[in-house]
């Protein structure tokens, strides 16, 4: 099956179908308009040891701070 | 006949600033939204004869109530009463642009144009858009741009004036949602049903908030329906999110994803896949821990040789002119007291506003530079990780090196940092940065004291000073309201500026920075020149400065130093530079002032110098990006700190006995 996994864990080249986000209203409300919801398909471009993980989503490309990154839940594809 | 109001909304970065030039030309005005430290652009646009009022809104990607950004943004759409509301959509990444569409759309709207801009970077990204059909699906009508080449405009300028004039019958789509969320939008819609709120805002809106929890409505509710009435809707809320297993926000947020992409499906297609690799190519290496900060130096490098290079002559010349005008001028002047305000008071005074002018704007023709290539966003990726650590958002780092010249613009440049409380931050820790005026002081006291060492004995200042900041930077943030260390920013495509829109943009903001830290740095100017001439002139131990420096001199006896230095010191307050030739007028030569003192009292004045007091010029700066309270607190608090490690080290010295 198909795990699902934190945004932190993918590797860079690899997507996933964002499932849920964890955290309080005001931390989802900062992702939702920046085109991170359910149901959104994200790519990690690059990951680095201690900085921000950097993907694409929706056609733009975002940099996702650590602990950000750690309460994205997505299901691997 | 009131001139109709055109607003401009749109995600950052959209080009909106283009835009809003292309219409206003040179009429537009840069200020702030009332209260709040927004920025807020006007201007006028003519139509055949007929005057409109531009309204620039923040840029954001949202309309909730988390940011003042957004809530100054939603405010306006709200109750502002725009005739035209301008959405400004970059075709480059349609599908989180229309998130912000939609809202607004959900807010009752009926008088939007969307602006299609940058379809020649889509067109070049093999995104195909048809925008007449966009323009029936989304039930508005949609003027696909080239801003940048002006190419149309005219169609946006037509459909604008045709909106303003209700010549155009709008029908915004509105999204709709899986029926538990749209039952649970009809029951909360029955339960404001019969409130004044109603006919003041759209229902749907309303109901749709409260069940994103947002705060601003819920406080509008609560001040409608009582404690009360809001208990029963949000409990309400929790039982059936409880019931579904799932937050509102979150089931809302998917669907509209999942509506906007049901929708782009009739009007966009996509050539090729999507990604440049480029883009990819070139991140790799600017957010790389290594490459990265050694590309990120050798920038830095060439913004500081830039802006002080060419920047510090200026400011020279500038502030020479004054001096020979007012030198020119004295002898005309035949009252003596008139001439002694005229000439040193306000031309002096002046002379210095006027003197940061060129380090101002040359500062925001680079960052403005940075930020509009795409770089200024790389820069807070790097750093963002480091940084945080000490309460400090990653593009701190732009103020804290650039601090090393000038606080002054260095304060300024804390404008690009998005998030309030990361931006207060920055801004309060950066006048402990040591500038260029410090360092003469620093330098003329290590080679006058520790002729041997002196290199070192500046570095230990330097170093004290970076850790004050930086320990100070993770003190503030635990105080400042707000969430902060939320980092997500988007990474533009890296794009060649406009020179035009650059100069006028750096020209409209370092205007706005003389009005509004000039009055500061004049009434501080004119302060410290009547405390130095009244009721004598300084040197005759009579004039009030003198005293002053007596009344705190049982003070600075606490780190061993004299009244002298804290007349030096409240001269230093007008420029650093002025510790040092205040104690020339006091002590008369240097081997005066090496007499006088020993090597520890001369560290301690070092140190307290660095840290004692922003320059009046910094305080105006500071004053001109939060407000007054700001700026006296980040001065009370330099006091503080300074004193402290000023007895710290006196006393340290003493008990190493280095005092001798
Ligand atoms: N290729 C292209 N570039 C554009 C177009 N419109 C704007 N730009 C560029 O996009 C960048 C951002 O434009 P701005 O007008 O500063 O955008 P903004 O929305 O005001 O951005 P913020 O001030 O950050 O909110 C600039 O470098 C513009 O030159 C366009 O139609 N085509």
């Amino acid at each position: 099956m198909n795990m699902i996994v934190p945004l932190s864990e993918l590797r860079p080249g690899e997507s996933g179908v964002v499932i849920n986000l964890q955290g309080g209203p005001n931390f989802r409300s900062k992702l939702y308009p920046m085109g991170l919801a359910p149901g959104v398909i994200i790519r990690v471009l690059d990951r680095f040891q201690f900085g921000p993980v950097i993907i694409e989503a929706g056609g733009t490309r975002l940099a996702v701070g650590k602990n950000m990154a750690a309460k994205i839940m997505v299901r691997k594809l | 006949m009131a001139m109709k109001i055109v607003a401009l909304a749109g995600n950052p970065n959209v080009g909106k600033t283009t835009i809003f030039n292309a219409l206003t030309g040179m009429k537009q005005h840069v200020g702030n939204w009332p209260g709040v430290t927004v920025e807020k652009k006007e201007g006028i646009f003519e139509y055949e004869g007929e005057r409109f009022l531009v309204v620039d809104l923040p840029g954001t990607y949202s309309l909730t109530a988390h940011s003042i950004d957004e809530l100054v943004a939603r405010n306006f759409l709200l109750n502002g009463n725009p005739d035209v509301v301008v959405n400004v959509v970059d075709a480059t990444s349609i599908l989180r642009n229309l998130y912000l569409t939609l809202e607004i759309f959900e807010m009752g709207l009926k008088n939007v144009v969307v602006a299609l801009n940058k379809i020649d970077l889509a067109e070049k990204k093999g995104i195909k858009i048809d925008a007449k059909k966009m323009s029936k699906v989304l039930g508005v009508p949609v003027v696909p741009l080239d801003a940048k080449d002006g190419i149309g405009m005219k169609e946006l300028k037509d459909v604008i004036v045709a909106v303003a004039h209700g010549e155009v019958e709008e029908t915004p789509i509105i999204p709709t949602y899986e029926p538990a969320v749209e039952r649970e939008i009809e029951h909360i819609s029955k339960c404001l049903e019969g409130t004044k709120l109603v006919s003041k805002y759209p229902v749907r809106w309303l109901a749709l908030k409260l069940l994103q929890r947002d705060e601003e409505v819920m406080k509008l509710v609560e001040r409608h329906l009582g404690q009360e009435g809001l208990d029963r809707v949000m409990t309400h809320i929790n039982e059936v999110e409880e019931r579904y297993g799932k937050a509102m926000d979150l089931v809302i947020a998917g669907q509209k994803y999942e509506f906007i992409d049901g929708l782009t499906h009739e009007f966009m297609s996509y050539g090729r896949a999507g990604g440049e690799p480029f883009t990819d190519q070139l991140d790799r290496l600017l957010v790389h821990p290594v490459y990265g900060f050694v590309v990120m130096a050798i920038v830095f490098y060439f913004v500081f040789k830039f802006i002080f290079v060419f920047g510090l002559p200026i400011q020279n010349w500038l502030a020479e002119a004054f001096t020979d005008f007012g030198n020119w001028l004295a002898p005309h002047i035949a009252s003596e007291a008139l001439r002694g305000l005229l000439v040193d008071g306000i031309i002096g005074g002046v002379g210095m506003v006027l003197s940061f002018f060129p380090l101002v704007f040359l500062l925001f023709l680079a960052l403005s530079f940075l930020e509009d290539l795409g770089y200024m966003a790389r820069i807070a990726v790097l750093m963002e990780g480091i940084l945080r650590k000490f309460g400090l958002p990653g593009k701190a780092v732009i103020p804290l090196i650039l601090g090393l010249g000038c606080n002054v613009p260095a304060v300024m440049a804390t404008r690009t940092i998005e998030d309030e409380k990361d931006r207060l931050v920055t801004m309060f820790v950066n006048p402990f940065v040591p500038c260029s005026a410090r360092l003469s002081v620093i330098s003329f006291l290590a080679g006058l004291f520790f002729p041997k060492e002196s290199a070192l004995v500046a570095a230990s200042i330097y170093a004290l000073a970076f850790t004050v900041a930086i320990l100070s930077a993770w003190l503030v943030s635990h105080f400042v309201k707000g969430e902060s260390g939320l980092f997500v920013i988007e990474l533009p495509e890296y794009l060649v500026p406009s020179g035009k829109a650059l100069l006028l943009h750096s020209w409209e903001r370092s205007k706005e920075f003389v009005r509004k830290a000039g009055t500061v740095i004049l009434v501080g100017a004119l302060l410290i020149w009547y405390l130095s001439n009244y009721p004598v002139p300084i040197g005759t131990g009579g004039s009030y400065a003198e005293k002053l420096g007596h009344l705190f001199g049982p003070y600075m006896g606490l780190m061993g130093l004299d009244w002298k230095a804290a007349v030096s010191l409240l001269f230093g307050i007008i420029a650093k530079e002025n510790v040092i030739s205040t104690y020339g007028v006091l002590y008369g030569t240097a081997a005066a002032i090496r007499s006088a003192m020993t090597p520890l009292q001369a560290y301690v004045l070092m140190a307290v110098t660095t840290l004692y007091i922003p320059c009046i010029a910094t305080i105006g700066a500071i004053r001109a990006e939060s407000n007054w309270k700001w700026a006296a607190l980040a001065t009370a608090y330099m006091i503080t700190v300074a004193s402290i490690v000023g007895i710290l080290i006196w006393h340290v010295g003493l008990l190493l006995g280095w005092g001798a």
